[in-house]
């Protein structure tokens, strides 16, 4: 250790001069000292009162979500290659599928961070702030939330478009209204509709050596309830197509690389409440907010009214991606609202409009993630009003 | 009573508890008297360098109510005044005679207390320097003679780690005796004193027992009398209250016992390679005479507790109110992929560390573990706020220059604990920052 210790040091100092202010690379500071900070945890000297503080920093904090994020990914991967194998009629062992899903899933998180630490660093570098690490989390969340066919300059677009127009325009990290991950998330979907829905995305294929990524049919769970479900039909036919909720639960199905196991995404949720990274009570609140609506929707339904609403409501929380967007969107702290109650309300309205959205247009599978951008858009009214509840409960100086 | 290490509310064990051992500390050759550390002060010198002053001698007034006379802790000569940034006076050195010779005040033992008014006490207090121990709870300032307090609270004890509890300032029947005067005093100032003491924390004496009325479970900072009182009060006109502390109820009393101003001080010392333990010193002692750390550099000097003290170091003195003095390390050494390890030994209020299942308190340092990074609305400082402030939002307000709305948010509320700015994993100075608003805005009241 201490010889790797000292060796990586005059790495460092070797090249310092050219990265300090006036130096002939001064403009890449930032990124000079991000990458530092990272091998050597910076060690300032406390100035102000209290003059002890806590070991937590925001670099622990966004890798604390990384590492809860480990669970999907791994599966994503293998799932992706499994899902590829399959498809092509190649064996689909644990192995070779890693590592054919390491071999689609790796650019597509490599072309999300390259392009996204390169907005940072332009906007760290205008505003003269140092770089957040919250683009580590945005850059890792995007990816798991594709499709794996998605050609790699959408990804491009997307994360640029998610990092400048979902963060940087509001100020930066911390002021962003949007989560930046789903705003990159939405537009891709919007924007390249082809690419993102319809049946034939959701299985990354490589045929021959020589030609590109394609796809193979074969309809999503949501997908399906677009066909026409009669009455009270649609848990059978999603049973038909292979969709059966432990399918579901475990994640055995072609979908976006992270979303498609509820399970992996519960066990990274247990990891943040853990932790005290994520809220529970917005997760919690999305769990029962989704629950209760289903449920609702369950006793309005009727022969007339949409295939979804007859559900059993236990399918919405393993389907489309909703236990990933529960874990790891609606709870980013800085586009969900901070105080407690407000926290309820806002998971609780996600879950309730992730149904809504889901039994009204199915064509918006991921009704999750409209659901969440929707309500980060709510989330300084509920804290407005948790505030002002407070503010009146206090004794005023006079 | 066994301390094994600090409460502190939001969880964390803070290791160096001073043994419950109380011993003498050496003479000092000087003491001093520190103005800076006295909330909202501008003082105005009453005696120069090279004049003789006795002990109880004022030495400097509040340019603001020039009532307010702050006295010598010592006898002796004037050494050396010492400025700090803009011309603040820092310290007024005193080299101490062989011969302790004190100004002579009219005592008023308990008996003769019984029938005085408060506008005279109030005037006694005020002559003899011994005022300036009666504190404002909102600014945390010199308490205003001119006002009469909602109630006066005392701070029996003081769990910013570490403090000496009362059991070693309250040894002897005559420590006990002064600090039964001292609150008789008080109730004489006002009809509401009450006192507050951590839950596990006895006195040692089942009389001062009896005067305790606020017991409070959770550790720092719920036994600082500002969170209890904010708990406690119901009107807006109980804001107009005031604090002191235990031991400087005991100084009160002794005062009006003897007619000589009083200096004796308990100090809490703890910290890296010295023995923690209580020490009986004088007022305004230099620290170096509390503690040896040995020749090591990379170490921070702390006078008045872990969360609300100073940066000081071995030629500072003791500030009016200072009873403690930590010792801790400042190493600045970057530690590789810091961020990434375990953490078994480290300290902290959150779960990311695997210190959550360290049974054992742990050493803290002067370090700031992080750099500063734009608020992420974790929430941390709201948990952490023991007078349900939101601080993120009232930072917020300040920066935006919205002053009436971080008032509304309970700005003035804030006791200067510290506890948010210690968790926040963004480093946000948010205690820093109310507190340099709530005085900008009592400047700019008067
Ligand atoms: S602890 Fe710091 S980062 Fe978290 S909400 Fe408070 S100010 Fe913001
Ligand atoms: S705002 Fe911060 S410093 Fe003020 S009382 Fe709350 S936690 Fe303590």
């Amino acid at each position: 250790m201490g010889w790797m210790e000292k060796n990586l040091r005059k790495l460092f100092d070797a090249p310092r001069k050219h990265f300090e202010p006036g130096g002939r690379l001064g403009k890449l500071g930032p990124l000079f000292e991000a990458i530092e900070d990272v091998f050597f945890f910076p060690a300032e000297a406390t100035q102000h009162r209290p003059l002890v503080r806590d070991s937590l920093d925001l670099k622990r904090f966004m890798s604390s979500v990384l590492v809860a994020l480990i669970p999907p990914l791994l599966f994503g991967i293998y799932n992706t290659g499994y899902q590829s194998r399959l498809a092509s009629e190649m064996s689909a062992a644990f192995m070779p599928s890693f590592m054919t899903g390491l071999g689609i899933v790796l650019p597509i998180i490599l072309v999300s961070y390259a392009v996204g630490l390169f907005w940072e660093l332009l906007f760290a570098a205008i505003r003269k702030h140092p770089i957040s690490e919250g683009f580590l989390v945005t850059g890792l969340l995007f990816p798991l939330t594709l499709p794996p066919t998605i050609p790699l300059w959408q990804v491009a677009a997307g994360i640029t478009f998610g990092v400048v127009i979902g963060k940087e325009v509001f100020g930066g990290t911390g002021r962003n209204l949007f989560n930046p991950a789903l705003t990159a998330r939405a537009f891709v979907f919007f924007a390249y509709p082809a690419q993102m829905s319809g049946d034939p995305v959701w299985v990354a294929v490589k045929q021959k050596a020589s030609q590109a990524v394609d796809a193979v049919t074969g309809p999503t769970p949501l997908a399906v309830t677009e066909l026409q479900a009669p009455f009270n039909s649609i848990q059978e036919m999603l049973t038909d197509q292979g969709y059966t909720f432990s399918t579901l639960f475990w994640g055995h199905y072609p979908g976006t690389i992270g979303g498609t196991s509820a399970l992996c995404s519960l066990l990274g949720a247990l990891l943040l409440i853990i932790l005290g990274i994520a809220s529970y009570r917005t997760i919690l609140g999305a769990v029962a907010g989704l629950l209760a609506t289903g449920f609702l929707l369950n006793l309005a339904a009727s022969p007339g009214t949409l295939p979804w609403f007859s559900v059993n409501p236990f399918y919405h929380l393993v389907a489309g991606g909703f236990a990933f967007g529960a874990a790891y969107m609606a709870t980013d702290p800085v586009t969900a609202p901070g105080t407690d109650r407000a926290k309820w309300i806002y998971g609780f309205l996600i879950g309730a409009l992730t149904v809504l959205i889901r039994v009204v247009n199915p064509a918006f599978p991921e009704g999750v993630m409209l659901a969440i951008l929707f309500m980060n858009m709510f989330a300084p009214l509920l804290e407005y009003t948790e505030i002002r509840l407070r503010v009146k409960k206090r004794i005023p100086h006079v | 009573m066994k301390h094994t290490s600090a409460q502190i509310s939001c969880g964390l064990k803070i290791a160096g508890c001073p043994e419950n051992a109380v011993d003498s500390a050496p003479e000092p050759k000087t003491v001093a008297s520190a103005p800076e550390r006295i909330a909202l002060l501008k003082a105005r010198l009453l005696k120069s360098k090279g004049d003789r002053v006795n002990i109880g001698t004022p030495l400097y007034e509040d340019k603001q109510n020039t009532d307010i006379l702050f006295a010598a802790p010592g006898a002796g000569t004037i050494e050396d005044i010492v400025y700090g940034p803009r011309r603040v006076i820092r310290e007024i050195v005193i080299r101490l005679d062989k011969e302790q010779t004190a100004e002579a005040f009219t005592p008023y033992p308990a008996e003769k207390l019984a029938g005085i008014t408060p506008g005279a006490l109030t005037e006694i207090l005020l002559k003899s320097g011994v005022w300036p121990l009666l504190r404002d709870i909102v600014y945390r300032k010199v308490a205003d003679p001119g006002q009469s307090p909602a109630a006066i609270w005392v701070a029996a004890t003081n769990q910013d780690p570490f403090h000496p509890p009362p059991d070693t300032w309250l040894q002897s029947p005559q420590d006990r005796r002064f600090f039964q005067t001292g609150i008789k005093a008080l109730e004489i100032l006002s009809s509401r004193v009450f006192v507050c003491c951590a839950a596990d924390t006895g006195t040692g004496d089942a009389q001062i027992e009896n005067r305790i009325t606020h017991r409070v479970l959770r550790g720092y900072p719920f036994d600082d009398p500002a969170v209890v009182h904010y708990h406690v009060k119901t009107r807006p006109e109980d804001n107009h209250a005031w604090f002191v502390n235990g031991q400087d109820v005991r100084l009160i009393g002794e005062f009006l016992e003897t007619g000589r101003f009083p200096v004796r001080r308990t100090v809490a010392v703890s910290g890296q390679n010295v023995p923690g333990r209580y020490r009986h010193t004088r007022m305004g002692a230099p620290l170096g005479i509390l503690a040896d750390p040995g020749e090591d550099s990379g170490r921070r000097w702390i006078a008045g507790g872990l969360f609300r003290g100073y940066s000081s170091g071995p030629d500072f003195h003791l500030g009016l109110y200072e009873t403690a003095v930590n010792i801790i390390e400042e190493s600045g050494k970057r530690e590789m992929l810091g961020f990434m390890r375990p953490g078994w030994n480290k300290p902290t209020c959150s779960k990311t560390f695997l210190s959550v299942f360290n049974p054992r308190p742990l050493a803290v340092d002067a370090d700031m573990h992080g750099s500063g990074r734009a608020c992420v609305n974790c929430g941390s400082c709201t948990r952490a706020c023991p007078v349900d402030i939101l601080p993120q939002f009232t930072y917020k307000c300040i920066r935006a220059g919205e002053i009436e709305e971080a008032l509304s948010h309970g700005m003035l509320d804030c006791v200067e604990c510290g506890l948010c700015s210690y968790v926040c994993p963004s480093k946000i100075e948010l205690c820093q920052t109310f507190q340099e608003t709530k005085q900008a805005y009592f400047r700019q009241r008067i």
